[in-house]
This record gives structure tokens, sequence and C-alpha cells, in this order.
């Protein structure tokens, strides 16, 4: 994991003073520039998190044009998200930065975004084929969220190994499958070969559902010591199933969590390690991007390269993730335990 | 006041809302007046106003089909499914209707043999056909349809017209002279104002019923594969939750949910009330909850303040109510 | 069967058919499932229908006079939302004031569904569309995308999902299971036996007699939406203590279920007819096929389509039952009064109002 760490940083240190020397772009601050942050749906912190990062880009880039969060609601996420598009080509916005919920079915109303002349940017999960879109600002690399939950696995179960189950979101999260597809990739290292992958269950992001999912998996796998849950929903959904049933000495919990949510589960053992990444700076970021690609600072091609703010700089890659498309990776993972979630939980 | 009153009181009501609507959104956004932002207004809520239009006689009838939403879902999988495997598009898209029809005509055969009541059917509907389009398509997406089936969805065929604004126009007026001038029109409020009547005078409720529910699957189904046409890929949670909205459209224009009352004439200005409203919110920049929000309390503002406008001129007159 | 007959109506013995059939689920169930006789099936299916039956019930009183609340998710999920902030904010309120709050705060939300369909004479089903809209927007408005987190609640309130009243061997009666089983003994009862409780039914089964013969009816089904938003409010508290992390998501879509299971358990949607016993059991058969099928060794992509098939086949057996049992009741009653014609299912259905 460190390794492998280390080795994508190398290689984007790499990429990025190649092409930094001659070909840094910064965006030009204050000009007026009508944006739309698009989260999958409002009401959850997450999406309000990457707002304020958003947001304090657009203080320090000096846009005078105050920026639009708008979503749909959770019950309409994929026509919401498809009509908000819409909607915000009519207008001719300057950018739009879509947390994709919609999968491929958002490439028509993208692409006729992209046709008008606005800069399309997703963030937080992308667009599967790439087209409409024209660049991802990925959290993490998503080939790594596999190896990093399979490593969370292994430090929870031990050396031995143990069984375990996924609970997910909806079959239908693009993100949410690419991950849980790059775990299995990562389970046939040899590192993790005590580790056994019994069952995918899918709570859709309601508490109840991935509630009632948790317990079922303890009675369909009495051998079952861990369930990883890489949704915020289903992560505290299946803590306190486990808290509730007096489970937490024989099934773990872990998967990816917001800290604030987390904290009482990890300090009390129920979930001993979870990973997130910053939503903040990820809403930082994507502001950044869509901000330097409107205003003509930054190419959305491969090998460009930009300074996004107090982020430093960034290079927009091929994504390795994906068939086709391109990407600037953020990153890393923040693995919290007992140690550092209280802090972050703040 | 008379039943007819009543009636062209209500559509009455609409259309001073709908020109309400109109004049703020014009007044607030220099792009609502656009061709293009018009053909958008209809677009984006296409399916579910097809669906509303079959909805009305449903209703009207007596009865009510949860299950348009998932039929929609299982209609475009079946669809997708069929294209996977080979079949030629054509053929995937009779595959799509007739499981649509299908699940219809079991939805009617529990109501109008069995004689269980449409709510449990179709409640079950909702989640058994949203099971079997899950089934279908599982976890991965299908898309990578042929160029002609996506632009049947996205491109313009009469001017800035898309084929399935021509399709809603064409369904608006056969169901029209179904509901108010044919036979079985005549039927549908008959059996929905009193069925135990209906049914003592000969009438052949469970043919009538049976229609019904199997027009209902049908054009549900093809409102999801013209869904999937203009999403261009199809997945196991499309259309989720639009029955509810679909039903919403139908009870604004003045359709009883008890059934025998309403015409297509209300429905069709409640279809324009509320989409020049979400149109206008969204080109404002409400969304989300602010929207659905705004589009509740229409609901039950148009309803109360004609009911309080009335129980206040009865008093004027010194009439008990 | 001749004395069975001359004084129980099929009516009154409706839920035993319904029982029938828990039965034989959990007999074809245990079959296919190993370890399913265990005190922990029986546990997992009590407290996961503890809510369901608590909105269920108020559901019911309104459904009784021909009336819906679809709002009841998203009361619901203020109520718990707003309830968890106030005892974050103030972690040594009394508990009894907590509940209170909750169902106030859900009596509130109930009152104002109430006031538009009683004497705004708005129809129910406009009413709650919309207010299941409205209250969800509120909420989103008001909470600004905070969470209500574990760790900011009493340990008290986190720890009552685990609470046990008593045990009978292995098999606990948890707290909020034994709260959802008060709650529909008092509204059975109540029902049943008192007078205000049997004008429900007058009024569902006929409003313009019931008007007639002096009923308030007005007053009675503000009352019912008052009830369902006590309820609800309760469930929200329930809600709040059985997850502890609650969003602004909470209790969203809740309305679908629990009017499934008011529909499975026999209550007519028109009105009228139903018991509060039989939504509870409406409840359990529904919460029993969902955690059965979450165990059966299947694909997780056919669980849904099983449950939706699962759950028609209930409806109809339940009327098939019952449509056995009356004509086996009325070839007795054949000597005293004429069947009238049977030419279609259903006879018992309403006059438009």
């Amino acid at each position: 994991m460190k390794k492998y760490l280390l080795a994508t940083a190398a290689l984007a240190m790499a990429v990025s003073i190649n092409h930094g020397v001659q070909a840094q772009a910064m965006a030009k601050p204050g000009e007026a520039l009508d944006m739309v942050l698009l989260p999958k749906f409002l009401g959850i912190l997450p999406f309000d998190q990457a707002h304020q990062g958003a947001q304090e880009a657009a203080k320090e880039l000096e846009n005078p044009t105050p920026l639009q969060f708008l979503g749909p609601t959770p019950e309409n996420s994929v026509a919401g998200q498809i009509e908000i598009t819409t909607n915000a080509t009519t207008q001719g916005v300057a950018a739009i930065m879509i947390s994709n919920n919609s999968g491929d079915q958002i490439v028509p109303a993208a692409k006729a975004a992209q046709e008008k002349g606005i800069a399309v940017v997703t963030w937080d999960s992308p667009i599967p084929s790439a087209e409409g879109e024209d660049v991802f600002v990925a959290q993490v690399d998503f080939s790594e969220t596999g190896v990093v939950m399979a490593d969370m696995a292994l430090s929870i179960l031990g050396e031995d190994g143990g069984k375990f189950a996924i609970l997910s979101a909806s079959p239908d999260a693009a993100n949410q499958n690419a991950w849980n597809a790059a775990m299995k990739e990562a389970l046939k290292g040899e590192k993790y070969a005590k580790l056994e992958l019994l069952d995918t269950v899918y709570g859709n992001d309601q508490s109840e559902e991935s509630y009632n999912q948790a317990l079922a998996l303890v009675d369909k796998y009495p051998d079952m010591e861990l369930i990883m849950a890489p949704t915020s929903v289903g992560i505290v959904a299946a803590a306190k199933a486990m808290q509730d049933e007096d489970l937490c000495d024989t099934v773990k919990t872990s998967g990816l969590g917001v800290p604030s949510e987390m904290l009482a589960y990890t300090m009390n053992g129920c979930a001993p390690e979870f990973a997130l990444w910053s939503f903040v700076d990820l809403g930082y970021l994507t502001y950044q991007t869509a901000y330097a690609i409107a205003t003509g600072a930054l190419k959305a091609e491969e090998g460009a390269s930009f300074k996004a703010g107090r982020m430093g700089e960034y290079t927009i890659t091929k994504d390795p993730t994906r068939d086709a498309g391109l990407r600037i990776l953020m990153g890393p993972f923040s693995v919290y335990d007992k140690d550092n979630v209280e802090a972050a939980a703040k | 006041m008379s039943a007819l009153g009543r009636l062209k009181s209500w559509e009455g009501l609409l259309l001073a809302l709908l020109v309400i609507i109109v004049a703020v959104n014009i007044e607030h956004s220099p792009y609502y007046l656009g061709v293009g932002n018009i053909v958008n207004l209809f677009q984006l809520s296409i399916e579910k106003i097809i669906v509303a239009l079959i909805m009305t006689l449903v209703i009207i009838n007596g009865e009510i089909d949860l299950s348009v939403a998932s039929v929609m879902g299982l209609a475009a999988c079946v669809l997708a499914w069929l294209f996977e495997m080979g079949t030629p598009m054509p053929l995937a898209i009779v595959g799509g209707l007739l499981a649509g029809l299908a699940a219809g005509l079991f939805n009617g055969f529990w109501v109008a043999y069995v004689g269980l009541p449409s709510l449990a059917v179709t409640l079950a509907g909702l989640i058994g056909y949203r099971g079997i389009a899950r089934i279908l398509v599982e976890d991965h997406p299908i898309g990578n349809f042929p160029e002609w089936f996506n632009l049947v969805g996205q491109q313009p065929l009469i001017g800035p017209v898309t084929v399935s604004i021509v399709i809603f126009a064409l369904l608006f007026v056969i169901i029209a002279i179904t509901l108010h001038s044919s036979a079985l029109g005549r039927l549908v409020y008959v059996i929905g104002n009193n069925l135990q009547a209906a049914r003592y005078s000969g009438i052949r409720v469970r043919l009538v019923k049976m229609t019904l529910f199997g027009a209902s699957g049908t054009i549900a189904a093809l409102a999801g594969i013209l869904y999937a046409a203009r999403l261009g890929s199809v997945r196991g949670d499309m259309a989720a939750g639009f029955e509810l909205d679909i039903i919403t459209i139908v009870l604004l224009g003045g359709v009883s949910i008890f059934g025998g009352s309403g015409n297509l004439a209300g429905v069709g200005l409640s279809i324009l009330v509320i989409l020049n409203l979400r149109n206008g919110m969204g080109l404002a920049s409400i969304t989300g909850n602010t929207q659905t929000s705004v589009i509740g309390a229409l609901l039950i503002l148009s309803v109360l303040v004609p009911n309080m406008a009335q129980t206040i001129s009865n008093k004027w007159n010194g009439r008990e109510t | 069967m001749n004395w069975l007959q001359r004084y129980v109506r099929p009516e009154q013995v409706r839920e035993l058919s319904l029982l029938l059939l828990i039965i034989v689920a959990v007999i074809v169930f245990g079959s296919m499932i190993d370890n399913y006789y265990t005190s922990r099936t029986f546990n997992r299916i009590a407290s996961s229908v503890a809510i369901i039956t608590i909105v269920a019930v108020g559901q019911t009183l309104v459904v009784l006079t021909r009336n819906i609340d679809l709002s009841v998710g998203s009361i619901v999920g203020c109520t718990a939302y707003f309830t968890g902030t106030l005892l974050a904010q103030n972690n040594d309120l009394h508990p009894l004031l907590v509940v209170l709050a909750a169902v106030a705060l859900g009596s509130v939300l109930g009152a104002i569904n109430g006031v538009f369909v009683a004497w705004g004479r708005v129809p129910s089903i406009i009413v709650t569309l919309g207010t299941l809209a409205i209250y969800r927007g509120l909420l989103v408005d008001l909470s600004g995308a905070k969470t209500v987190t574990t760790d900011s609640l009493p340990s008290w309130l986190v720890d009552l999902p685990r609470v046990n009243l008593f045990a009978i061997g292995e098999f606990d009666f948890r707290a909020m299971f034994m709260l959802a089983l008060m709650i529909v003994i008092i509204f059975q009862v109540g029902t049943s036996f008192l007078a205000l409780g049997r004008r429900l039914y007058a009024i569902g089964s006929n409003p313009d007699a019931a008007k007639l013969i002096g009923l308030p009816i007005k007053r009675l089904v503000f009352l019912t939406f008052v009830l369902s938003g006590a309820l609800s409010g309760l469930a929200g508290f329930v809600t709040l203590a059985r997850f502890g992390n609650i969003t602004v998501e909470a209790g969203r879509g809740l309305e679908l279920e629990v009017v499934a299971a008011v529909v499975v358990g026999g209550v007519n949607i028109f009105g009228g007819s139903g018991t509060i016993m039989g939504a509870m059991l409406g409840a359990i058969m529904i919460g029993i096929l969902e955690q059965s099928l979450f165990r059966l060794q299947i694909s997780e992509f056919w669980r849904d389509a099983l449950l939706g098939l699962l759950i028609l086949l209930a409806v109809a057996s339940d009327a098939v039952i019952l449509q056995r049992l009356r004509s086996l009741w009325a070839r007795a009653d054949l000597k005293f009064i004429a069947k009238p014609p049977d030419d279609g299912p259903a006879p018992e259905r309403r006059a438009p109002p």
C-alpha cells in the first residue's frame, strides 16, 4: 500500500515537473463567471462540505458572480440532474460541476452543454464513458480505493485474515461499483490471500435497509468477521446494528465514512478503522479546475497543468480507471482510527 | 354549484394560474420564451406526462396504478436486455412494449377477476416489476444503442419538435376522443361513479378494467422506451419514483381520486401549469426540495382557495354550507 | 358450527386468515433457511416492524374515515431530526420530555393536515401529497445539511434499542417492540369498544348517513390526522433511537411501506372496515417476507421481484379465504335473508362521495 502510494505520488510528481516548467497555467482572478455546482442531491454533509470548499475557491478567485449550488431531491436524482444541467445550458452559464449520479444517462445533456461552450467538470463520480465531460476531478484513485479497503480489512482482521462482506449503496452507483470491482481486483494479490469476500449486498443508501442488510449478513454468514461499507450511510447503519446486537466484538465494521458521524463507533471499537478524503478540498479543487478551464487558462487535455490556489499544482492525465477520459487526481486517502478521528470530527 | 359549474371553474382556475406563471416566467427570465427552452420544458418531463394521460382514465374509472414507474423501468430493461443478447432493435422495442402490456394485464387480472383492490395489486407491482427489471440488468448499465434509436429520443423531428412530443400530442387526442366521445369513455365514467350500479346494468366491468390496465401498462412501457432513447442508456433504477409526480399531475387536473369525475382538458392544463412552473423555477435556480415544496403548496392551495371563496360567498349570501 | 356461525361474523375473524398466512409463511421459510426457528429470527422481525407498526396504527385510523395520510414519512423524518437536534443540545433533558416533544411536533404537523382536510375541505390525498413535499422541504432547508450524530446523543437513547423489557427463554421482548405492541392494544381496544372509535367506522362506511345522525365528522377527521401525526412523531423518536445518525433523509419513502402494511392487513382503503390488529399483522407479514428474503441464499437482484410476488399472493389468498368464509356463512344465513346476487368480485365497494 505504501509502496503503491509512493509510486503514484512519484509518477504524479514526475508528470507535473515535466510539464510544470513550460506550460503551467494560472487562471486570472476576478472574472465574472456564472458557475453551477451540482451535487448528487441536496441535504447531506459531504456535498455541503464540497460547497464550502468551492465557495472558498470562488472567494480567492474573486469571482463576482455568486456560485450556484443547485441539486435535485434524492428520489429524483437522475431526472433532476439532467433537468438542472439542461436549464443551466439554457441560461448559458460558464461552467457546470457535476457529481454525477446518472451514469451515462447524463451524456446527452452534458454534450449539449459542451456544444454551447460550457465547461463540464465532474467530481466525486465521473461520467463512465467520459462523453460530454471535459475532465474528472477524482478525489482518490479509484483502483487505490480497492487497495485501501483491502488494507483496512487486513489490518482489522489481522494476519490470519478472515471472512467479510461488502454492504454497498445502490447497484446503480457508478463510483461504488468501481470501488467494489477494484477491491475484488486487489484481493487477488498474494498479500490478501487469507481474506475471503462472502457476498455483496445493497442498502440503497437508506438507513433502515442498510441496518437490516447488515443484520441479515450476520445471520446468513455466522463466521463473518467484518462488514465493509464503502458508503457513508451504510457504514454508520452497519456499525449501529452491530452495537445494538452486542456484536461489536465479533463483527467489525469498516469502509468509507464521515469522521463526525463515525466518531462514537471508532472510539468504542465497533468500527476501528475507516477512510475518507476531504470533501472541502475536493470542492475547492473542482472549482479551481472549472474556473481555469472556463477562463481558457487551462485546456482540458492530457499533460496540461495548472496551479490550484492553496492546494498547489495539478496536472491533467489520462484516467487509467476508465476506458476513456481525463482526470485530475486529488488524493490521498485519510485513514481514521482512534488516534485521529476526534480531531477530524470537529 | 352544479357539477358542471364546478368543473368549469376548476379549469378556469388552472387557466388563470397558467397565465400568471407564464407572465412571471417571461418577466423573470430572458431565456424562457426561447424555442429551445419551450421544447426542453416538455422534453424534460415528456415521459411523465405521457403516462399521466392514461393514468387519468384509470383514476376516473375508480382505480389507481402505482406500478407505472416500475413498468417504465421494466420495459426499458427488457429492451436493453434483449438488445444486449443480440436482438435487432425494432424487435427489442416490441419486446419492451409486450412486457408492459403483460404487466398491465397481470395487474388487471387481479383487480378485475380476483377482485383485489388496485392499490394493493399495483403496490405489489411497484416492488415486483422493479425487481424483474433489476434481475435483467443487475448492476451494469446497458447503452451503446443504435444511433437512430438515440436520435429518436434526442433529435427534433418536425422543426424543433421531437418524436416524443408528437407521440404525446397524438395520445392526447386519442385519449380525449376515447374518454369524451366514445362508448368506452362513457363506461369509464359510469363504472367510476358507481361500480355496483354499472354491474347491475350489465356493463362488462371486467373487460373495461382489463382494457384500461392493459393500456396503462403499454403506454407506460412506451414512455419507458422513449426515456431510454432520450437518455441513451438503461439502468435498473430508471424512472423510479415517477408515480407520485404522475399522480400529482392528474389530481391537480381536477380528477377525483374516488373516480367518476374529471376530464382530460383539466389534466392538460395541469400539465402546462406544473411544467411551466418547474421550468420557471429551474431558470430562476430554484431546485431540489424547495421546488417540490412549492408544487406541494400549489396543490393544496389550488383546492383550498376556491373552497374558502365558496364558503365566504355562501356566508355572504346568508346560506348554510 | 351453527352456533359459531350465529355469533361470529366473517369480518370479526378476518385477522385469523392473515394469521394463518403468516404461519404458512413461517413454515415455508423455515424449511428453506437454516437456523430459521431461533430467537434471533424472532428478534430481528420484532424490532424491524416496530416503526412501521406504530405509524400504521395512525394510518389505519385515518384510512377508516376514508382518508389517507401520505405525509407520515416526512413527519417521521422531521420529528427524528428536530428531536435529535434538541437532545444533542440539551443532553440531560428528561427522557419523558423528549418523547413528549417528538409526539407534540408530530401532532402539530398532523393537525396542519387535519385542518386542511376537515375545514378546508381539500381531499386528504392532495393535502398529504403536498405536505409530504413541504415537510421534507422544510427539514432540508432548516437543517442546513447537518447530521444528528450518535456521539452527540445521551447514552440512554443510543442504548434504547438494546433494552429488554423481559425475555421468555431466548426470545427478547425489547422495549421498542413492546411499545409498538402496547400502542396496537390501546388503539385496538379504543376502536372496538369506545363510541369514539366506532364513529370512525361509521364515517368511513357511510359519510352521508354519519352526517345525518349528527356525528361531528370534521372534528373526528381532524382528530385522526392529529393522532396519525402524533404516532408518526413517536415513530420519529424510535427512529432516532434506532439509527442514532439522522440525516434529512430519515423516513423517506416510509409512506408506501406503511400503506402496504395497512392494505395487506385488510384495511379497506375506501374506509369503513379493517382493524388496528389487521394493520399490525400486515406489517408483520411484510416484515417476515423482507427479513426472510434477506436470508435466503438467492441473488441480491431477485429479492424485490419475489417480495412483490409474495405480497400479491398474501393479499390474494387472504381475499380468497375470506370469500370462502363469507359464502360458508351466507349458506347458513340463507334461511333468514336472501343472498344478494353475486356477479362479480369485491361487492363491498363505495359510492363516490
